[in-house]
């Protein structure tokens, strides 16, 4: 499927973790303090902590499961030519159990059904590709219903 | 740093003069037309030459490098110090702020702010207040980001597409009385309500517009007026930056939310440093760059609590005429926005409130007034007048 032309990278290196056996799935890494507990994402390359200045966060795995806490749907291209995306696309800000908002793209069958608390889960993958053959790879949440509507679907092509 | 106390008694600084331009499109005019015009507009206003400024500050966003200096060297050369200020849409009121700083310290007696930008007019601001990963994924959108907090604000206090609505037809109505604004035509509910979808659940009229403009003011210690008359004195100019764990674009933090918010925080250093409260004010010029900012504004500012602007909206009390008039130029939803000029305006709106000047949309009697300008980064302005 890779051609020798198309390039794929990743949005932010070293934002989520690439699963080494069958059946592992992919994490976010965030960071936490151990002095005051506050989580972060994305991690800080710097180790410090914005909340208490403490300097060595912990790098952690966030869950893969979260609710939205808030989104919206964008229906006109943003500017500056950065985003090669489908228009219109939605992002918005995911609650995670660690206590932290995930700002992440959202997907779903149906955008116009995108509602506040729903659940989500990860998905790291293609988020747009360019005219040129790049691929812009990247974390997401998708709905869960959405999810689960795909694992059906794949396991019936099966 | 200086105690409360020797904040108060530096030296006193007024407005000497204001100049705006008229807001538009204007393909043929770069921001150095547009600035130059608005320093000699307040040049005039201000019975003042270009040589009696002793140092200039000058706000824009993307008008690139010594873009004041080029705007400047339109009517002189007279070798001042001139220092470009870039803090987003709070870029005009933080130049403002530092003409304020040097008079009231006595470095000088008499120094310009002037704000400018000259538009793209080509679909949303390609904001680089985002970090190139998340320009990647689309989040560069201002009308989205606000958007989310839309989305917010009506899941906890029950507010409607409608309230929203609301804001820029009052906006709007209140234009058609400013000479100066983009806009000049009335909108209905049914016009904001049915306009395009930019970023759900904004519409194209809940987001303000771009515009060409430049505004400017004069500032200097009162024994150097032309004209005592017209002065308005500064009363307070406030800058406050973000503060840890607070709801911003990206999410605050869930373990540590603040105690005091960035606009709360800004707002009470005014407070304290003018002596005056919520009830004192006469007329008050809030951030509305899409309409939901104007009533959460309205309440970071604590003239109402959390979730109660949209009903004194309805009741009219933010009306010219009313117990607290709200963005009577039209507000950047009516006036337009040029990034590096919108916060001076909102400033020179008051003066020209309080001095009597407003014409049609003239508040009676205003003697004290607020302007509130907020930025990316994110930054907050609160400079109080009064006359």
């Amino acid at each position: 499927m890779v051609t020798a032309e198309k390039k794929q990278f990743p949005v932010l290196p070293g934002a989520w973790t690439t699963p080494s056996a069958p059946g592992e799935k992919p994490h976010l890494i965030g960071s936490r303090c151990p002095a005051c507990g506050e989580v972060f994402f994305p991690r800080k390359p710097k180790g410090r902590c914005t909340h208490c200045q403490h300097d060595g966060l912990e790098e952690i795995k966030l869950s893969r499961q979260g609710k939205i806490f808030t989104f919206t749907v964008v229906t006109q291209p943003p500017g500056g030519g950065y985003y090669h995306g489908p228009v219109p696309y939605a992002f918005g800000l995911v609650r995670l159990p660690e206590g932290v908002y995930v700002e992440s793209p959202l997907v779903a069958d149906d955008l116009d059904a995108l509602k506040v608390g729903m659940d989500v889960e990860l998905v790291i993958g293609k988020v747009w590709g360019d005219s040129e053959g790049n691929e812009l790879i990247g974390f997401k949440f998708r709905t869960v219903q959405s999810a689960r509507k795909k694992e059906a679907a794949g396991e019936i092509a099966r | 740093m200086k105690s409360l106390g020797e904040l108060k008694a530096l030296r006193e600084v007024v407005v000497a003069g204001i100049g705006i331009t008229r807001w538009g499109v204007y393909p043929e005019q770069e921001w150095y037309d547009l600035g130059s015009e608005a320093v000699l507009l307040a040049l005039k206003d201000a019975g003042m030459e270009f040589r009696d400024i002793q140092a200039a500050f000058c706000g824009s966003c993307y008008q690139g490098v010594g873009s004041g200096h080029q705007a400047l060297a339109e009517i002189g050369k007279t070798g001042i110090p001139i220092v470009n200020v870039e803090n987003a849409c709070s870029s005009g009121s933080s130049a403002f702020r530092l003409a304020y700083q040097q008079i009231a310290t006595e470095l000088y007696d008499i120094v310009l702010a002037v704000g400018f930008e000259k538009q793209q007019h080509k679909g949303f601001i390609p904001s680089t207040a985002f970090r190139p990963w998340e320009r990647l994924l689309g989040y560069n959108v201002q009308p989205a980001n606000y958007a989310k907090g839309v989305v917010r604000y009506m899941e906890d206090y029950g507010a409607t597409i409608e309230d929203f609505s609301l804001v820029t037809v009052k906006n709007r109505r209140n234009a058609t009385m400013n000479p100066n604004a983009r806009f000049q035509q009335e909108v209905t509910l049914e016009e904001v309500m049915s306009s395009r979808m930019i970023a759900k659940p904004l519409r194209l009229l809940h987001c303000c517009p771009l515009a060409d403009g430049a505004a400017a003011a004069i500032l200097c210690s009162r024994d150097k007026l032309k004209n005592k008359d017209r002065a308005v004195t500064v009363a307070a100019s406030v800058l406050a930056s973000g503060v840890y764990g607070e709801h911003e674009t990206a999410g605050g933090s869930i373990k540590f939310p603040p105690a005091v918010g960035m606009v709360e925080l800004s707002v009470r250093q005014a407070w304290e440093l003018s002596g005056y409260g919520h009830e004192d004010m006469d007329v008050i010029q809030v951030y509305d760059a899409m309409s939901p900012g104007e009533l959460w504004d309205i309440e970071k500012l604590g003239f109402c609590r959390p979730g109660q602007a949209p009903r004194l909206l309805r009741e009219g009390v933010f009306d010219i005429g009313s117990r607290l008039p709200v963005n009577t130029d039209g507000g950047l939803m009516g006036r337009g926005h040029p990034m590096g000029a919108t916060a001076l305006a909102q400033i020179i709106e008051v003066v020209t409130q309080l001095r009597g000047e407003a014409g049609p949309r003239q508040v009676a009697g205003a003697r004290v007034g607020l302007a509130h300008s907020m930025g990316a980064g994110p930054n907050s302005v609160v400079t109080i007048l009064k006359r």
